[in-house]
Formats: structure tokens, sequence, C-alpha cells
């Protein structure tokens, strides 16, 4: 008896294990699923009390679920600060927000997208709209989106997100950009005698420059001329795409199917950007970091460039009590410019999210009303001003009005160019973050020599998975 | 107490299976409708998602079929064939790194939380003044909720940080700061803070164990003459075997599942953790859903049960005795 009591307690303590390994599908669906029930108990009341047409008049009361991101500090209250005049203008609209993590978003919104459960409004980040668009999760746009002006009233590199690539269909209002520019310090660039308006102008400028600024002593500090992070962050592969741009390069050829981002021009790009880790510009210890270590590092005065986005100016000005870094001493003394032009042209990259009607919704004419306004010149102002994230139109990037900082941002996305917007773009990525983060480990000189050779062998070896992936 | 009633009708000679079941279903009626609401509720959480799991692993689910979820086309072993034999396959890749990783992790922390809890457990079941403040303080590591060791660790492992500051510049252990977060040595800074967070619940498990070992067994040995090392050999293992057995195989389980702490330490779950500390479970997450690969997935993951069966298999054969001992 007890012999069998034994084992099978063994067994299933093994089987339970293993079911919850195996099972993180399962687990993630339930998870995913939990929060559906959330959205679904607030969804609910308004569905029953208002019948499917009779949205579309504009005075029955309804109730609208949103699904963001964490795109500000208080991601949900500054939201609703966002949407108050038109809820103000409307006050049979009220709207429920959820946030959801970037780290389990995905999950929660393709649970939501094959089961039909969902938000009504839903915030995509700009690669994952063809994935969704290719799920069905997502409506067509097309007839729409005359009313927020349309292609031309928006930054092309993110509009090109709203589409999948070769298609004519449109599923998305771009609405935030997130773009990467050059952080320098201003007195360290003083203080080595560098001319900061020539500096940033091409590859060779920008190497001179730092060469130069290497190891200054600005109050007290000695400063590596660049951070960077290396293998052990978010951006990988964004920080690495612009300079295989700039040289020349590109993700995939127009065909969207062959890879083109290992062949001579790439490999340049990659080298270029690594030779600045590898020629004692920067300080290897930061190869260990994240974006966000590197940017304090920046703050802190350990660095006296950095590549970073549109957020870290607006984290620059933001009181220390509310969690920014207003007290450091790169805050009075930084300022932005446009990555410098390669061989192959200027670029840098461009990302952000964009707005979408999720097909399962039971309310699309008031959904589409909310975007609307969301695009609208005062709401996207309104939103850049809180989150520090730069407008996705137009007339509100280009205004005059824009602070100093904001203004250099909107120069630099004039060099945006987005990724290739495919459906397989998420494991796209997943692959080259792998690949990527091995080469950074070869820089660091903990993996083999760094070499021509040697790089060019983990390019290849990404390309060929990157191929497996576009051509399934 | 049902238990035993049971016996006494086996003894008895019941007659044929099925009527003893209905009958045993008859006479404790009320206990089994007790029992009733936890076993649907066990099938639920533990059986049909298996269930689930294995007949995703026979589909071909991926982003572009996700939609249609269990009904997605299905194409039999293919996805085992493509884990195991297809080099190209993109599940496949990288995961040999993590087998080996995972074995070397899963032998190593096993190991070290064992003898580490055991050795502290007998310190511990010493008399000293302060013990119970002691006991409770070597609990501290094991609150910690694994995603901040995670976290807390990837900061003091960086190469400026403070581990480096203790070897090189207290100790003088090393003369350059050498990486830990990335290359070789990564597989080690994922085994010590695991060990670190693990040991003190063995030694709460062992210090229990000891306590039930009577003091007149360790009289009796001092007075024919033996010393502590050969009491410790020849009395305290042997008698808290059946529980290092069963927290032996815990232990592996628990260390080949491994996920929170390596997944936090490198980019807080975004990174990738290198060659020399993906495990098993983060590589399955990152190359099954990084890649929206579902069914391939699936595919791997019961074959690691499968494999962890197996393990099950060989610690029964091999502690059957010491199990039934008792």
């Amino acid at each position: 008896m007890r012999k069998t009591a034994m084992a099978s307690a063994a067994l299933l303590a093994a089987l339970s294990l293993a079911a919850s390994g195996c099972g993180g599908n399962n687990n993630a669906d339930n998870q995913a699923s939990g929060s559906d029930n959330n959205a679904k108990g607030t969804n609910a009341p308004a569905a029953t009390s208002t019948a499917d047409t009779s949205a579309k008049t504009n005075d029955d009361p309804v109730t609208l679920t949103a699904w963001i991101m964490p795109n500000s500090p208080k991601p949900d209250a500054d939201f609703l600060k966002t949407i108050d005049p038109y809820l103000k203008e409307h006050p049979n609209v009220k709207v429920k927000v959820t946030v959801l993590d970037w780290g389990s978003a995905w999950t929660k919104v393709t649970t939501a997208a094959t089961s039909g459960e969902g938000p009504d409004l839903l915030q995509l980040g700009s690669t994952w709209v063809p994935a969704v668009a290719s799920m069905g999760g997502i409506d067509k746009l097309n007839d729409k989106v005359a009313d927020v002006g349309g292609a031309e009233a928006f930054l092309p590199a993110i509009w090109n997100t709203t589409s999948i690539s070769g298609q004519e269909d449109v599923y998305g209002v771009p609405w935030f950009v997130d773009a990467r520019a050059i952080y320098y310090r201003t007195d360290a660039f003083e203080q080595a005698g560098v001319d900061a308006a020539s500096a940033f102008k091409d590859w060779d400028s920008f190497k001179a420059a730092l060469e130069k600024v290497n190891g200054v002593t600005v109050g007290g500090k000695k400063m590596a001329a660049l951070g960077l992070p290396g293998k052990n962050d978010w951006n990988v592969v964004h920080n690495i795409f612009p300079w295989i741009w700039a040289a020349g390069g590109n993700v995939l050829a127009d065909d969207n199917k062959t890879v083109t981002f290992n062949d001579d021009k790439g490999l340049e790009g990659v080298m270029y950007y690594t030779s600045l880790a590898q020629e004692g510009l920067v300080d290897k210890a930061s190869l260990e970091k994240n974006s966000s270590q590197i940017e304090s590092d920046f703050g802190d005065g350990n660095s006296a460039v950095i590549i970073s986005g549109p957020w870290l100016a607006k984290n620059f000005n933001t009181p220390k009590a509310n969690g920014g870094m207003d007290d450091k001493a790169a805050a009075k003394n930084f300022a932005v410019a446009p990555l410098p032009a390669g061989p192959g042209g200027q670029y840098t990259f461009v990302g952000g999210s964009d707005l979408t009607v999720f097909s399962g919704s039971k309310h699309k004419d008031a959904t589409w009303e909310l975007i609307k306004y969301l695009s609208s010149e005062e709401a996207q102002k309104a939103y850049a001003d809180i989150s520090g994230q730069l407008p996705s139109k137009l007339s509100v990037l280009n205004a005059a009005d824009m602070d100093v900082n904001m203004k250099a941002f909107a120069e630099a996305t004039k060099y945006g160019r987005s990724y290739p917007s495919i459906p397989q773009w998420g494991p796209t990525e997943t692959a080259l973050q792998k690949h990527f983060a091995n080469i950074w480990d070869i820089v660091a000189g903990v993996k083999g020599d760094y070499n021509k050779d040697s790089i060019q062998k983990e390019m290849d070896s990404a390309a060929a998975e990157v191929k497996a992936i576009v051509n399934q | 107490m049902g238990l035993q009633r049971d016996t006494d009708h086996r003894m008895k000679g019941a007659p044929g299976a099925k009527v003893r079941w209905t009958k045993r279903v008859r006479e404790h009626k009320f206990a089994y409708m007790l029992v009733l609401p936890t076993l649907i509720f066990m099938m639920m959480v533990h059986l049909l998602p298996m269930i689930q799991g294995i007949w995703m692993s026979l589909l071909n689910l991926n982003q572009f079929t996700l939609a249609k979820y269990l009904k997605a086309p299905f194409v039999g072993l293919s996805n085992y064939w493509g884990l195991l034999f297809d080099t190209d396959n993109p599940v496949r890749q990288g995961l040999n790194f993590a087998v080996r990783n995972t074995a070397i992790y899963a032998v190593v922390v096993t190991v070290g939380v064992m003898v580490m809890g055991l050795l502290m457990a007998i310190l511990m079941n010493r008399d000293f003044p302060g013990r119970g403040i002691a006991r409770t303080a070597m609990l501290l590591p094991w609150v910690i909720p694994s995603y901040v060791v995670g976290v807390l660790w990837g900061f003091m492992w960086q190469q400026n940080g403070v581990i480096n500051y203790l070897l090189v510049d207290v100790l003088h252990l090393m003369h350059d700061k050498p990486f830990w977060l990335m290359g070789p040595n990564t597989i080690w800074a994922i085994i010590i803070p695991t060990i670190w967070r693990g040991w003190p619940f063995l030694m709460v498990i062992f210090l229990a164990g000891l306590q039930t070992i009577p003091d007149d067994i360790y009289e009796a040995a001092t007075i024919d003459g033996a010393h502590k090392l050969r009491q410790f050999w020849h009395i305290t293992l042997p008698m808290l075997k059946p529980i290092i057995a069963v927290q032996l195989l815990f232990q592996i389980i628990n260390n080949v599942y491994s996920y929170n702490i390596v997944s936090t330490m490198f980019g807080n779950g975004a990174g990738y953790p290198g060659e020399w500390g993906d495990l098993l479970m983060t590589a399955l997450t990152r190359q099954s859903f990084g890649y929206w690969a579902f069914g391939s997935g699936s595919a791997a993951s019961l074959m690691l049960m499968v494999a962890m069966l197996m393990v099950v298999g060989v610690w029964y054969r091999t502690f059957r005795t010491e199990l039934n001992a008792q």
C-alpha cells in the first residue's frame, strides 16, 4: 500500500510539474482569459444595455474597453486625462482602460484575437499589426482613414506599419512614434574641443569625435566616449539595424522573402557599430547592461554619448520626486542629434504604436470615434506631452512650439525607417535577438575572436533562421 | 479509516473487482461525494490541459493557424520528427546548448542545495544561544521571490558590480574582473543564486528529519565509542535516507523546470541568456512563444516530460527499498 502511495505521489508530482512546465501555453491562456473575464465583466452590462446597432446613434450610453501598454509613467490615468475633453463632450461614453505589460501582452492579444473576446480599442506595437491582422483579430479601416487625414497626415515610416507589406488594406492608425537619436554631453564636447555641429555628420566624423571625447574628465568624473548596451537588452535588434541600414543593407529584399542583412553591406554596418566597443570607445562593463542602466550611467556622467529614445529627454525634465532624473549631472548639459550618415545613407530606427479596432468589438463606431479623437491635433499634442513619446501626426510632430529636444527628434524621424511590415516579424526579431546577442559575446571577448569572419558566421546563421521563418 | 476497511474487504475475499468498486462507493457514498469536487477540479487543471498539450503537439499550430486553435491542420508526428532530426527546424536551434546547460545546472544545484542544506541542518540542530533567531535568519533567501533573486543577482554579477569588487579588489582572488553575464561564466551566474535561494528549504526539511531520530541511538553509539563522523555516517544518513530520496527527486524535477531566475537575470526576459545560460525552459519558451511555433513547442515539452518520467523511473528503482522500509 505504502509503496504504491509513494510511487503514485512521486508520479503525480512529476506529472503536475511537467504539465505546468509544458503547459506554459495553457498557463498563459488561463492568465489571458482571466483578464478577458475582467474585460467581459465590464463589457457585459454595456452589451446588454445597448443593442448592437444603437451605438451608432450618438447619445446612447456605451462603455468602451481599451487595452493599452505602459506608454507613460501612469498609463491608465495619463490615457484618461488625454481623452478627458472627449469624454466631457460625450457624456454617454465611458472608457475602461486595461494596461497590459509588454511581456505578456502578446499572449493576451493573440488569445483575444483567436477567441473573439477582447477589448474595443486595442493598442498594438507597430510590428504586431501585420501579425494580428493576418489572424483576423483587427478590422480593416480602409474607408475610414480618410477621416483622420490618411497616409499624408502621418510620418511615412510609421504609416507603413498600418498595413501588411504589398497589400492595400489598412488596419490601424499610428498613435505615437518611437525613434532613436544621439544624446551627447555638451559640456564634455566643449571640454574636449569637439564641434558638435559637425561631429554627427557621418561615420568618420562620429568616430573621430568619440576618440577625442574619450576619457575626458567632467566634474571630476572620467567619461567613456560611448555607452551602449550589449546582449542583455530589450532593444538588441533596434540598436543594430540603423547601422546596417546606414551601410546600405536591409533586413529583407523588396520581395520580403530574400534575406539580405548578412550581405557585405550588412556586415559593414555591424562591424562599424561593434568596432566602437572593440576600439576602446565604450566601457566594456556596459556591454552587460540594458538600455535603462545605460541611460542612468549617462545621467551619472559615466559616458559622453548614448543612443536613446524621446522618453529620456522627458525623463531629464521630470523632478526626481516623480521618478525623473532632473537632479542628474547630464540633465542640464545634454543635446540631441540624429544618427550619423553611413556610406549607404542616413537612417534611424522608427517604431511606435498603432490604434486598432478589435474585430470582436460590439461598439465599432464608437471605438472609431475615439480613435479619431486620439488622432486629432489636440490629443496628439496632449499625449506626447504627457508620455514623452513623439506624435505620429506630421502637423504636430513638426509644430513650431515643440521644445528643442523634441524638435531634434522630429528632425531625426526624417531619417526614420521601420522594419518590413510582415506577419512573421515577431519570430524574426526573436531570432535576430538571439544571434545578435552572440555577436555581443564575440565583441566582449568571451566567445572566440572578434573579426570579420566570426561576425559573418554568426550573421549567416541568423540569416538561415530568418529565412526559414519568413518563408514558412 | 477508509483505507483500513478496504483492505479488510479484500482480505475477506470480495468477489469481482466491479462489485467491490460499486460496493465501496455505496458504502462510503458521503466520503466520495466530498472528494468528488476536488477530483473534478484536479482533472480540469491537470489532465485536460495535458491532453490538450498532447493534441497540440500533433498539429501544425503556428501564428497562421492559431485562429483555428485545436482545429489546426493535423500533421501527425512531424513536429517530433522535426525536433529530433531536422537541423533547420527553428525550434530545435539552440536546444543542444539548453540540454547541456540544464543537465549541468540541475546536477550542480541539486547536489549543492542538498549538501548545504544538510550541513546547515546539522549545525542548526545543536543547542546554542540564539538558535531560534539563527534558524529564522537562515530562511531569508528562501522567502525572497525568485524574480527578485534574478534581478538582484543580475546587478551583483555585473562587471563593475559588487561580486567582482569582492573577488578582485578586496580578496584579490583574481587579476581582472571577468564577465559573469556573458560567455561561459554565465552558467555559474545562474547556478550560484539558485543554490543560494534553494538550500534553506532543504535545511528545514532535514532539520525536521533530524529531530525524529531518537537521542538514545546516538547515546548508545557514543557509549560504544563511535565518534561524530561515524555517527553521522552510520546513524544520521541512513535514518534520513527516505527524506533524502524524496527531496532528491523534487530537486531534480524542480531544477530541470527552472525558469524564473534565469529569465529575470538577462534583460528581464527579453534578453537571450546566451549559449552558457540558456536552460530548457527559457529555450522552450523563447523558441515556441517567441517563434509562435506552438505545435513544435508542445512536442518539445512532451518529450521533456517523457524524459523526466524516465528519471522518475530510475529514481524509484534506486530508492525502492528505502521508500518501502517505513
